[in-house]
């Protein structure tokens, strides 16, 4: 049961990971958001490079899961596969169903939302 | 060639890609299959379509009816003992002339099987995956180890022609023309596998260092193979003595191997010339909970069961065993092994999108000038990527239809099986060079008719249909393989109507434009 919990984790948080990868490029957000994508994205302000610090984050967060779940030979081999199904689920979402990914699109912009006005 | 390094590359990919693509296709896709090879046998053999008995039949008792069945001057005997993937003993033995005769027994009661006369997955699938059944002279595993040095060039050349690898990371747009949306498939799949590509091909290049990169054993060991093995594998020799003896218990050298592995089991066991006063046992430790396909060995005397000799991997070879155990995937692993089913589909289909983004990117400027390549090429194509399919496909309801202990002019039913697959290969080829434009429709639709129709014969011949080998633990081998023969076949008649439907609408306007000018 533990073994299956983990492997929820290791997928989605590799798939939330990629997801926020791919929504700071300015093609995969105006494809979920339907809208311009923000400024500070086209100019990689400090949001964006937050996003992906998150993002890459996940993955490694993904990575340790399959280590406590495998052990380090499997583990590793189970996280260098578990990876390209994440990301090729990401790149499907984005033809298929790109509106699965707005809440985390509208996050993004709530954080990037300017403080003064 | 171009002049710049871009160019040189893409020079490289294109040709290599072209003139090699169908051999890799073939090697990926039975390579693809071969992960499941044992869950082929079981449904490719109905009577191994057996539950792991709780207790199985001691070892000895089955040394007893062997050796009331196999010849006296077999040369060695070879046991592997049942497993969850693999519920039958398993028991091959070598002739006096060299050759290997393989049977099964029943694990609970230590009687034979009846012959199922097919090579099925481990012996026809697997073997092509590295050797394309071509034993002469090694040509078929010379062939492998180029298309293996090709890919990782392929691979190399892809990711330096690559445009735009990370702007278009996640792209695909199946809405675009074929070209370009052939293109994005074929980079989202080579890209986002490229871990999966690159290690599983370096892996299998590495796994035969011994063929491909033989400098070590003729110039350290001096050519000296046994030597090398001996070092490297730990494997010990002894001469026949030429006196008749008898064997000693398999049961209790089994005991001792046990108590000093900590309670881990031989998954392998081998006696040389069984009869012989000098016979000699070997026994490998279980390889299901590592990575790693380790050798570990322990060699008994055969008539005394006294320890002769033990061997564990030294540090180069337990790194080169890793490799290869990540390749074989000989581990108990359920996800990691669907998930190389599923990178090693995605190769399939990063090869196949190859070759349609090459024939689409030429197709007019070739029509124009007047040359065959793209003719040609699409005939390798089809043949090479439906056409294997279909023969493999071929191969299974050739299993299903064929009865027990069939021949047919001098040829027995295992080998009636093969030369079904490769003679509905060759027919393959020659329907698509014949039928140009219709070629691709017309066997993505005999792939799903045959897919079918496997699990249709399946079920009529053996009754194990998919809501009985469902509802039995020790049939789910057969129930996932029918499953994807169901999932396969739907894809390939989807791909087949969708073909003819933009078929029907690219023929359209060429009608109306018919009709205005009447």
């Amino acid at each position: 049961m533990t073994g299956w919990l983990l492997l929820v984790g290791i997928l989605t948080a590799a798939y939330l990971g990629f997801a926020l990868l791919a929504l700071t490029q300015a093609r995969s957000w105006q494809r979920v958001s339907q809208t311009p994508p923000p400024a500070n994205i086209r100019a990689l302000g400090l949001r964006t490079l937050g996003s992906r610090t998150l993002g890459g984050l996940a993955l490694v967060l993904s990575l340790v899961l399959c280590l406590v779940r495998d052990g380090p030979g499997f583990g590793a081999l189970l996280w260098a596969t578990s990876i390209s199904i994440a990301a090729a689920a990401v790149a499907f979402t984005l033809t298929w169903g790109p509106g699965l990914l707005r809440p985390m699109a509208v996050m993004m912009t709530v954080k990037n939302r300017p403080r003064t006005r | 060639m171009g002049a710049t390094f871009r160019e040189a590359m893409s020079w490289l990919h294109t040709w290599s890609g072209v003139v090699l693509g169908g051999l890799l296709f073939a090697i990926f896709w039975m390579g693809t299959l071969s992960v499941f090879d044992r869950e082929i046998d079981r449904w490719m053999m109905p009577d191994t379509r057996l539950a792991l008995p709780a207790a199985p039949a001691p070892l000895d008792r089955i040394v007893d009816r062997i050796a009331d069945v196999v010849p006296e001057d077999a040369r060695r005997w070879d046991i592997r003992p049942p497993s969850e993937r693999e519920p039958m003993l398993w028991f091959r033995y070598q002739t006096a002339e060299g050759d290997r005769i393989v049977r099964y027994l029943d694990p609970a009661t230590g009687s034979f099987l009846a012959d199922q006369g097919t090579l099925a997955g481990t012996r026809f699938i697997f073997p092509f995956h590295f050797n394309l059944n071509l034993s002469w002279n090694r040509i078929g595993i010379w062939l492998v180890g180029l298309a293996g040095m090709a890919m990782l060039a392929l691979l190399v050349s892809g990711v330096v022609i690559h445009r735009k690898i990370f702007v278009d990371f996640f792209t695909f747009r199946p809405n675009k023309k074929l070209p370009r949306s052939s293109l994005d498939l074929h980079n989202l799949t080579g890209v986002l596998a490229l871990p999966f590509h690159f290690a599983i091909t370096l892996s299998g290049l590495i796994i035969f260092f011994t063929i491909y990169f033989p400098t070590v054993i003729s110039t350290v060991y001096e050519g000296d193979r046994r030597a090398f093995s001996r070092d490297a594998f730990g494997i010990f020799h002894r001469d026949v003595s030429g006196q008749a003896g008898t064997l000693g218990s398999l049961d209790g050298m089994t005991a001792e191997a046990v108590r000093r592995w900590n309670g881990e089991t031989p998954y392998y066991i081998r006696i040389w010339h069984p009869d012989d006063a000098n016979a000699y046992v070997a026994m490998w430790h279980n390889i299901e909970n590592k990575v790693s396909l380790s050798r570990d060995v322990l060699y008994f005397d055969g008539a005394t069961g006294a320890v002769l000799h033990s061997h564990t991997a030294k540090p180069v070879l337990s790194v080169q065993r890793f490799i290869a155990g990540l390749h074989f995937i000989q581990f108990e692993h359920w996800i990691l092994r669907w998930l190389y089913f599923v990178l090693g589909l995605s190769g399939c289909v990063m090869i196949a999108t190859g070759y349609i983004y090459w024939l689409e990117t030429r197709r007019k400027r070739h029509a124009a000038q007047g040359l065959a390549g793209v003719r040609i090429v699409e005939g390798l194509t089809v043949g090479g990527v439906t056409g294997i399919l279909i023969a493999t496909l071929a191969f299974f309801v050739s299993n299903r239809l064929l009865p027990l202990g069939a021949a047919f002019a001098g040829y027995e039913r295992a080998a009636l099986e093969v030369w079904t697959f490769y003679l509905v290969w060759l027919a393959t080829f020659a329907h698509a060079w014949a039928r140009p434009g219709r070629a691709w429709r017309e066997q993505c639709g005999t792939v799903a008719g045959l897919a079918v129709l496997a699990v249709v014969l399946n079920a009529a011949t053996t009754g194990d249909h998919l809501i009985r080998s469902l509802a039995h633990r020790h049939l789910w081998p057969v129930a996932g393989m029918d499953l994807l023969l169901l999932a396969g076949a739907a894809v390939a008649a989807l791909t087949a109507l969708h073909l003819a439907r933009r078929r029907i609408a690219a023929r359209r306007p060429a009608q109306n434009v018919l009709k205005a000018a009447e």
